[in-house]
């Protein structure tokens, strides 16, 4: 193996295992607890790098546990789910999973949900722009022909559904959230993510809303969509959850 | 071209989040603005916008701090693409990268992870300099590391280093004086010294910093004001080399803007005093 190669190598070993880091000892100038104690630098950065970026992903979640127990849980996921890439900026997707497995933070049950919408919103935050669109075009479509419409929704849009009221926790746990803070634990939340100009909204969605949704993200026509939405929940109001997303720029486009 | 003629000239400051607003709204009088390109490797959205705002008003430094330039079993192609298509996107007028790695094997470590200075070590980095240079048709910026650990194979300093990476790629050099410095304390060598072995019409900036000292060592944590050793660095380096645009870097613990600014002020006026006496 070429030397840099092996030295890069017995580094990242020691990076991830402490137990590793006199093998680096070949490598770095000074006795072996001073290699240890430089390397130990480079090891919280690791960590201090993973906490920053899940921080700014998950920054409930952060608020629900505290700083100190997240600290730990970005160690842990870590550990298990090292960064792949120079750009942080898709780490920490598997988070939820990590969460609903950590075993220390089963008191919590609730968590992995609240993670998976915070992910959503993360990824809303950076989601392409919606293009404009004359939701005119819309109107033109024959009657006959409405049913084969394929929704192009705005970049960034996700429905997050759970059996615990997610909406409502991230809601109080927002900056300049000025009401008051009880939590009705016994309800259950569908959360709708979505980008308004810059900004993103989480929202309450209906089940049958999220069930037409999420057949058309998943790039159903209207017409099956809908029919899904339906069977399920007879009270589905297709023309009003329309009018409500058109209303918001949340449809950019469509095809037939 | 080479880096080092980049027509800006100055003093600048890295943009943070906290502080967009107060910029887009006071204008404050500096030469150029930068960020790390990592944090705008996106689509679209808030921190895309407040990007485009601050590049309708300032020239723009993109740092980049997750190339890994020195890994030594791939280049990170698909990060390249990312830096590429932000480049298009802003027109910086400097793109800069560390004189680092960080990962290998798959597993990303997110930091500055220091390299033996070898021949092994100089023609993988030229090889990697040339292709980065090639992808973004531009010459980039290397910037020298501050580092906790030192490698025994190293058979050259790091300025030596950096100036044959210079010579052999056209590459410019991001001389970072509060690394040097840093570098200078933990492994006991004199940086006025070293900063003899640069070239400095390869030098296209300079960039200013804090650091923390914990127990024997000095950390680079971008976190406080300059030192008065670093700012004696800069005295020097701007009566050596001449005035570059020079940057102060802040990531933590991050203050008012206005000690940014008066921290920019500062060595505006050590640029204006000593490039004269040059």
């Amino acid at each position: 193996m070429p030397e840099l190669l092996a030295f890069q190598h017995g580094f990242a070993a020691a990076l991830r295992d402490r137990q590793r880091t006199p093998a680096t000892q070949q490598w770095l100038a000074g006795d072996a607890d001073h290699v240890e104690r430089r390397v130990a630098i480079y090891r919280a950065n690791m960590v201090a790098s993973a906490d920053k970026a899940l921080s700014a992903a998950y920054p409930v979640v952060r608020q629900v546990v505290g700083d100190e127990f997240f600290h730990g849980l970005a160690r842990e996921f870590l550990r298990g789910t090292p960064s792949t890439s120079g750009d942080l900026t898709a780490f920490g997707a598997a988070f939820a999973q990590f969460l609903a497995a950590f075993e220390h933070a089963q008191s919590l049950p609730y968590l992995p949900d609240l993670a998976r919408l915070e992910w959503a919103v993360h990824r809303a935050y950076g989601a392409a722009d919606a293009p404009d669109w004359d939701a005119g075009t819309l109107g033109a479509v024959e009657p006959g022909r409405q049913d084969a419409i394929r929704f192009r929704w705005s970049p960034g849009l996700a429905v997050v559904e759970s059996t615990f009221p997610i909406v409502r926790i991230w809601t109080i746990h927002q900056a300049g959230y000025g009401g008051e803070f009880s939590v009705a634990w016994d309800l259950s939340d569908t959360a709708l993510v979505a980008r308004d100009g810059f900004a993103v909204t989480v929202a309450a969605c209906g089940a049958g809303d999220a069930a037409f949704l999420n057949a058309s993200l998943a790039g159903a026509a209207l017409g099956d969509a809908a029919t899904a939405a339906l069977s399920r929940h007879p009270d589905f109001d297709l023309g009003a959850l329309l009018g409500r997303a058109l209303a918001a720029r949340l449809i950019c486009g469509f095809t037939l | 071209m080479t880096a080092a003629t980049t027509t800006l000239s100055g003093t600048g400051i890295g943009l943070r989040q906290p502080h967009y607003r107060e910029v887009f709204e006071r204008r404050p009088e500096l030469a150029f603005l930068e960020v790390h390109s990592e944090n705008f490797f996106l689509d679209g959205g808030a921190s895309m916008h407040a990007l485009e705002r601050a590049r309708a008003a300032y020239p723009i430094s993109l740092h980049g701090v997750g190339l890994s330039l020195g890994s030594a079993d791939r280049l990170a192609d698909e990060h390249l693409a990312k830096l590429a298509r932000l480049v298009d996107r802003v027109e910086p007028a400097l793109v800069s990268e560390h004189l680092c790695w960080g990962g290998v094997g798959g597993v990303h470590f997110n930091d500055l992870l220091p390299l033996p200075h070898t021949s092994e070590t100089l023609a993988l980095l030229a090889d990697r300099i040339d292709r980065v240079q090639a992808r973004l048709k531009r010459p980039i910026l290397i910037e020298n590391l501050s580092a906790y650990v030192e490698c025994r194979d190293s058979d050259m300093t790091e300025t030596a280093f950096l100036a044959e990476l210079a010579r052999r790629t056209g590459c410019g050099l991001l001389l970072d004086l509060n690394n040097l410095y840093v570098n200078a304390i933990n492994f006991g060598f004199d940086a006025v010294a070293r900063l003899a072995e640069l070239d400095g019409a390869s030098i296209g900036q300079i960039h200013l910093a804090g650091h923390a000292v914990v127990d024997d060592c000095l950390i680079d944590t971008h976190g406080s004001v300059v030192c008065d050793p670093v700012w004696a660095l800069y005295e020097h380096a701007c009566r050596r080399f001449g005035a570059r645009p020079t940057l102060i870097e802040w990531d933590t613990d991050l203050p008012a803007l206005d000690v940014l600014l008066g921290q920019a002020g500062q060595a505006s006026a050590i640029a204006r005093s000593e490039a004269t006496h040059a």
